[in-house]
């Protein structure tokens, strides 16, 4: 069986707290990546309030799966991506962020997802996976077209930031569109 | 929507280990009861233990365990309980346990109808894809019981059991959803 943690770009691992806390209590002093990743205003936590967070989310249990995203060229680590079952329904949402800029609009994203989506449709056998975005997050949006997903929804003005209403994206792709777009690629 | 936990001799209501500890504790002291159930030695609990145990179960498997108490339709006496355990979400499948603890209520069907309603929640509330589960060669009651659930024997792990100077089989049995749907609709 091929390792379906290594994709083409990148590789998911996984990391102490302490390191994630590292790398977390640095991505967040972006705000620019915190508006574009979350809803919440941004904000900054120390290492330790991190670390604390990291410890609370380990250990395996079934609703939560959690990576970090390292690059294959130089093993650096560039970001994280998780996956959360909602198993009677076979659903899943996901999240992902590239905490290191550089790495923006190069398709490390796109690759960390298509290895997450593998992950969710052939390990965890799932039925669909869902995300949520933010309307003003183009690149996003580029990316997780390109991974499979499609728009399924908008919440219309859910946000507020800069004097601007703006929308939110519901996207989704069904285990069937993800199996035949690996029929395609093959 | 049809009401899923309830059936014409028993319905399935919550675990409440401050309710139920007492009467679990006492049908533990039956040691048939415990060696229908169980292969380990039976052992005798206080009520307070079998309450820690609950209480800490509950809270350990909340996200796997879908455990349940049986009682009669009739008067809403407790009579045992009911356990399904999802041993991998990823498989859908899972592992189901059943007790009735009062003796009067043996053999009656009972117990029968509780795994038939336990089965319909695994596969049209949980959307389980099988239900496994384990019975001693010496309880044939049971045997029958789970065969009229739908169960099918998958498999026996031989002379599993030394117990008063015999060994005896452990029987796996096993229902999938699609002969879950069958059976629902035509039970023999």
């Amino acid at each position: 069986m091929k390792d379906i943690f290594r994709g083409e770009l990148v590789r998911l691992t996984v990391e102490s707290p302490e390191t994630i806390a590292k790398a977390q209590a640095r991505w967040f002093r972006d705000s620019e990546l915190l508006r574009l990743a979350e809803s919440d205003p941004a904000y900054m936590w120390s290492e330790k309030n991190r670390k604390e967070w990291v410890e609370k989310q380990d250990g395996q249990d079934a609703k939560n799966f959690r990576f970090c995203i390292r690059t294959l060229s130089d093993d650096k680590l560039i970001g994280e991506v998780s996956i959360h079952p909602q198993w009677v329904d076979a659903d899943a949402w996901v999240g992902i962020g590239l905490g290191e800029r550089d790495y923006w609009g190069r398709g490390y994203g796109t690759d960390a997802m298509r290895l997450i989506l593998q992950y969710g449709f052939v390990e965890l056998n799932l039925h669909r996976i869902s995300l949520g975005l933010h309307s003003y997050n183009e690149r996003a949006l580029k990316s997780y077209e390109k991974a499979g997903f499609k728009v399924e929804g908008v919440m219309r003005q859910d946000t507020f930031r800069e004097g601007r209403r703006t929308d939110g994206i519901y996207m989704g792709i069904l285990r069937d569109e993800w199996l035949t777009m690996q029929g395609e690629t093959a | 929507m049809n009401e899923i936990l309830k059936g014409k001799l028993v319905h399935l209501a919550a675990v409440d280990p401050e309710e139920v500890s007492k009467s679990f504790a006492a049908w533990n002291r039956d040691s048939e009861y415990k060696r229908l159930l169980d292969t380990e030695p039976p052992r005798l609990h206080s009520t307070k233990a079998v309450k820690d145990w609950m209480e800490k179960e509950l809270e350990k498997y909340s996200d796997t365990m879908y455990w349940f108490t049986i009682r009669s339709a009739a008067d809403n006496q407790l009579l045992g309980d009911i356990n399904l355990d999802v041993v991998g979400w990823n498989s859908r499948d899972a592992f189901v346990g059943l007790g009735i603890g009062p003796r009067d209520f043996w053999g009656k069907g009972y117990g029968t109808e509780a795994m038939q309603l336990a089965l319909q929640f695994a596969f049209t509330e949980l959307n389980l894809h099988r239900v496994t589960l384990t019975v001693f060669e010496y309880n044939p009651r049971a045997i029958r019981s789970y065969e009229k659930a739908g169960f099918r024997l998958e498999g026996r792990l031989r002379g599993a059991i030394l117990r008063e100077g015999r060994r005896w089989d452990v029987l796996y049995m096993g229902v999938l959803r699609e002969e879950w749907r069958e059976h629902h609709d035509h039970p023999n």
